[in-house]
């Protein structure tokens, strides 16, 4: 249809609201800024830092959170939450340890694909019976580390032969391990595939107003089911990661990751009513997180307090990034 | 309408001080200035209408009013004496508050609870609710505005234009703060309510005014000269004048608030003739029945504007929402061209032609922080793809090429839509369902709410271009006059169900009391 509309302009002030503010800016830098401040600060206080040896160790603690957080940044760019992420990454390392005697190469697609089924399950259950994603996956949470400890007879896993994931702990290039690189990889293709396709619009507006997306005629449900599915898949593929270094698998293997990978998320500054954030920003993140990690024992923190500081960064990160016109009653 | 107090125009003794008084108030944001000048006086036992276009600075003046937004510059006195305004809670201190756009009551809380919350006074002893001391007050407080409402019923059983009294009679209760006579600031009151409610308000009004000061906005001009005894206009954040409203019509004070002569042909009568063949109906609807309408019929024929009216609670609203998949049906059976139409889910309805502009814009029609192009191509993604990808560049042209079509004023296309007016906001909400070239059928609930009468006339010669062009519309009103002066048919609902159907042609239109008369 071609549609010879002629309406005449008014007048009136062409911009009513105001634009990002040099606050606002600075807000959205700062991971980055975060990062280059811990890195001088790090240095500074131990130059031995900014050796290969302990930059290796630290990519090497990063990839499994990178992609974890990666995962679970989807879910929360849709408004949403995903707490099971560790639990199912820590069944998913019982799996791949019982698997890969018989499954071999296979038995890494198969982990990656269990999980994603069950990611989706959590998804269908959040949109289908219309419960709080919060607490689909804290229920979730429970019954993945429950289900690990059966299956694994709550005990640790032996890997005798890793040779079929064995090949994550090779570098790249001779400096950089590739498991950081399939990380990155996880981050620019998901990236990508979201940016060249609708799906960019379709999850930001879901985050953002999930009515006005719904009477936009976007599938809302199925974004939602999807990202839950690819927040899954990349728990499981974090799980291989942390095989590949223990060289077995364990039920609470990946628990402690939990706190880490919300934190890298918060900290890359993702908004967690959703619609704001990127993948990019949860890398970032899950890159000062690391380095917290790592560099609190140089400066001679016990490990006993990094506790309270994830507790602590997360709070002030989302009290930097939360967009209050959208919640106007914070529960 | 029936008036049962005289609009006392000339009073006894005029008081001599000001209720309220404003002098050279200024408030920047940001990039807008917002009140660039405003002097306002409230007199004593006066009704003083508000008007202006949308950004012409009423809200910020009003905010200020009542503390909750601090001028750059300018002073405010009450009685003569020169306050300062730093919260809500000063501005009751000194007798001024406010009844607001959106209802500030507890839904699960009585009507009595609702009334002195926050200032319960003797209705709290020792931390205890004393249930007796509060109804008293309570009724006292209804009593003042000669309300029958029950202070024990639970708020959310209240009818909207009941809930609205009894913001009316919780704002009075800064009488026994200030220990004088109020100043009652009623922020749109009307913009929600039915005729027959707005009557009551009226009636309310004027009885506030035996021992109170009313500062009473709305858009609708004809009823700020109904209820008001002067009116003062804001341009642009300034004071323009103001007048005693006899002797005044609605194009007068519309003249003042754009600065020049309103149009006459403001709902752009059809020109185009239509053919009266009366081939089958685009959009037929049989027997359709939903939570709050039943046994529904309705045909509505390409190039038709049907209006569907009604008042609160008449189903009109769900059933909207119901032909665009968007709220459960029971029963019955819709074709769009002949074909069944999906109404299980938005999506089905959206690929079949239909498109529908919500009601709540800011929180249904547009995702605020996304860009207007990107808000624009949210449904109809193929028009911007290439396969599956998109392409920055087809979507680029198309946005730019409908921003031009529809004027819209924007800095570019990369602009958040929540930056943009009102009217411009909601020409990219309509250009979302253009942009695919499919439409068919247009669902439009309250497309002018909240638009100045300039955006309004904008989106009325919009859609008109649209059902000259084929496009069937349903249309769900602002005002039973909007509803007259565009449709080709009037669909009266009354409690679900369709109660008349009235011709509207133009040239031979109903008159607003024939239809009111079926919607009861």
């Amino acid at each position: 249809m071609s549609t010879p509309v002629t309406v005449k302009p008014m007048a009136e002030p062409v911009v009513v609201g105001r634009g990002p503010s040099l606050a606002d800016r600075l807000t959205s830098f700062m991971p980055v800024i975060a990062l280059l401040a811990l890195l001088t600060a790090l240095t500074i206080a131990d130059p031995d830092f900014l050796t290969r040896r302990s930059l290796t160790a630290a990519a090497f603690t990063a990839a499994p959170l990178i992609v974890l957080a990666a995962g679970a940044t989807l879910v929360v760019l849709c408004g949403g939450i995903d707490l099971s992420i560790a639990a199912m990454a820590s069944l998913s390392t019982v799996f791949l340890a019982l698997w890969l005697p018989d499954l071999g190469a296979f038995a890494t697609p198969a982990v990656i694909g269990v999980a994603a089924l069950f990611g989706a399950v959590q998804g269908a259950a959040h949109v289908l019976l219309r419960i709080p994603s919060f607490i689909v996956t804290l229920g979730g949470m429970s019954i993945f580390s429950a289900v690990a400890l059966v299956v694994s007879d709550a005990g640790t896993v032996p890997v005798v032969d890793d040779s079929a994931i064995s090949w994550l702990n090779l570098y790249v290039a001779t400096y950089i391990p590739m498991s950081v690189a399939v990380a990155v990889i996880v981050v620019v293709a998901i990236s990508l595939v979201i940016k060249a396709t609708p799906l960019q619009s379709w999850v930001r507006a879901t985050g953002y107003s999930e009515s006005a997306a719904r009477l936009a005629g976007i599938p809302v449900d199925l974004v939602k089911i999807g990202a839950f599915c690819v927040s899954g898949a990349c728990a499981g593929l974090a799980a291989v990661m942390l095989v590949s270094r223990n060289f077995s698998g364990n039920p609470s293997m990946a628990d402690n990751l939990l706190l880490p990978a919300v934190a890298a998320i918060v900290v890359g500054g993702t908004a967690i009513t959703g619609g704001h954030g990127s993948l990019w920003r949860s890398l970032t993140g899950a890159l000062v997180v690391t380095l917290l990690r790592v560099g609190l024992p140089i400066v001679g923190v016990p490990s006993a307090w990094e506790q309270i500081l994830y507790g602590a960064i997360i709070v002030a990160a989302v009290a930097l990034t939360l967009d209050r016109s959208k919640v106007l009653i914070i529960k | 309408m029936s008036i049962d107090f005289d609009k006392q125009v000339e009073r006894t003794a005029p008081a001599r001080v000001p209720a309220l008084e404003v002098r050279g108030l200024v408030k920047h944001y940001p990039g807008v200035k917002a009140l660039d000048g405003v002097d306002l006086v409230v007199h004593q036992h006066e009704v003083l209408g508000l008007a202006g276009e949308n950004g012409a600075g009423k809200s910020t003046l009003l905010k200020t009013l009542v503390g909750l937004v601090k001028p750059d510059h300018g002073e405010i006195y009450v009685r003569g004496e020169r306050v300062r305004l730093r919260s809500i809670v000063e501005a009751a201190d000194h007798g001024i508050g406010m009844v607001f756009q959106e209802q500030s009551l507890v839904p699960n809380l009585t009507a009595a609870e609702n009334i002195v919350l926050g200032s319960e006074g003797p209705g709290v002893r020792r931390g205890i609710y004393r249930w007796d001391a509060m109804r008293r007050l309570a009724q006292e407080q209804l009593d003042k505005i000669a309300s029958h409402i029950d202070p024990l019923a639970r708020t959310d059983t209240l009818s909207f234009a009941d809930r609205q009294m009894v913001e009316i009679a919780k704002v009075l209760r800064i009488e026994q703060r200030s220990q004088h006579p109020p100043v009652v600031i009623l922020d749109e009151p009307t913009s929600v309510l039915e005729s027959k409610e707005i009557e009551t308000l009226f009636t309310q009004v004027r009885r506030l005014r035996e021992f109170a000061s009313v500062v009473f906005v709305s858009h609708r001009l004809d009823e700020i000269l109904d209820v008001c005894d002067r009116v003062a206009v804001l341009r642009n954040g300034e004071s323009v004048g103001e007048v005693q409203v006899a002797g005044t019509v609605p194009a007068d004070l519309h003249r003042m608030m754009i600065g020049s002569t309103g149009s006459d042909d403001h709902y752009h009568d059809n020109v185009v003739e239509r053919s009266d063949e009366a081939p089958a109906p685009r959009l037929t609807v049989r027997r359709l029945s939903g939570r709050t309408f039943r046994d529904v019929d309705l045909d509505v024929h390409a190039g038709e504007i049907v209006a569907v009216v009604g008042v609160h609670g008449s189903g009109r609203e769900d059933l909207c929402r119901a032909l665009f998949g968007a709220e459960p049906t029971t029963a019955g059976e819709v074709t769009l061209d002949g074909k069944p139409l999906d109404l299980s889910g938005t999506r089905a309805a959206c690929a079949a032609g239909v498109g529908y502009v919500p009601a709540e814009r800011k929180v249904e029609g547009m995702v605020g922080p996304m860009s207007v192009a990107d808000n624009m191509t949210l449904t109809k993604q193929k028009a911007r793809c290439s396969g599956p990808l998109v392409s920055p560049r087809k979507q680029a042209s198309l946005v730019d090429r409908w921003i031009d079509r529809l004027s819209i004023r924007t800095p570019n296309r990369g602009t958040a839509i929540q930056r943009l007016s009102g009217g411009n906001q909601q020409k990219v909400v309509l250009a979302r369902w253009l942009v695919g070239g499919d439409i068919r059928l247009l669902l439009l609930d309250h497309p002018t709410r909240g638009l100045d009468i300039g955006a309004r006339s904008e989106v009325y010669r919009l859609m008109r271009e649209l059902s000259n062009n084929g496009v069937a519309t349903v249309l769900l009103a602002d005002s039973l006059e909007e509803a007259i002066g565009l449709a080709d048919r009037i669909v009266v609902m009354s409690d679900g169900r369709v109660a008349t159907e009235v011709a509207c042609p133009a040239g031979a239109k109903p008159t607003p009391l024939d239809l009111v008369k079926e919607m009861v």
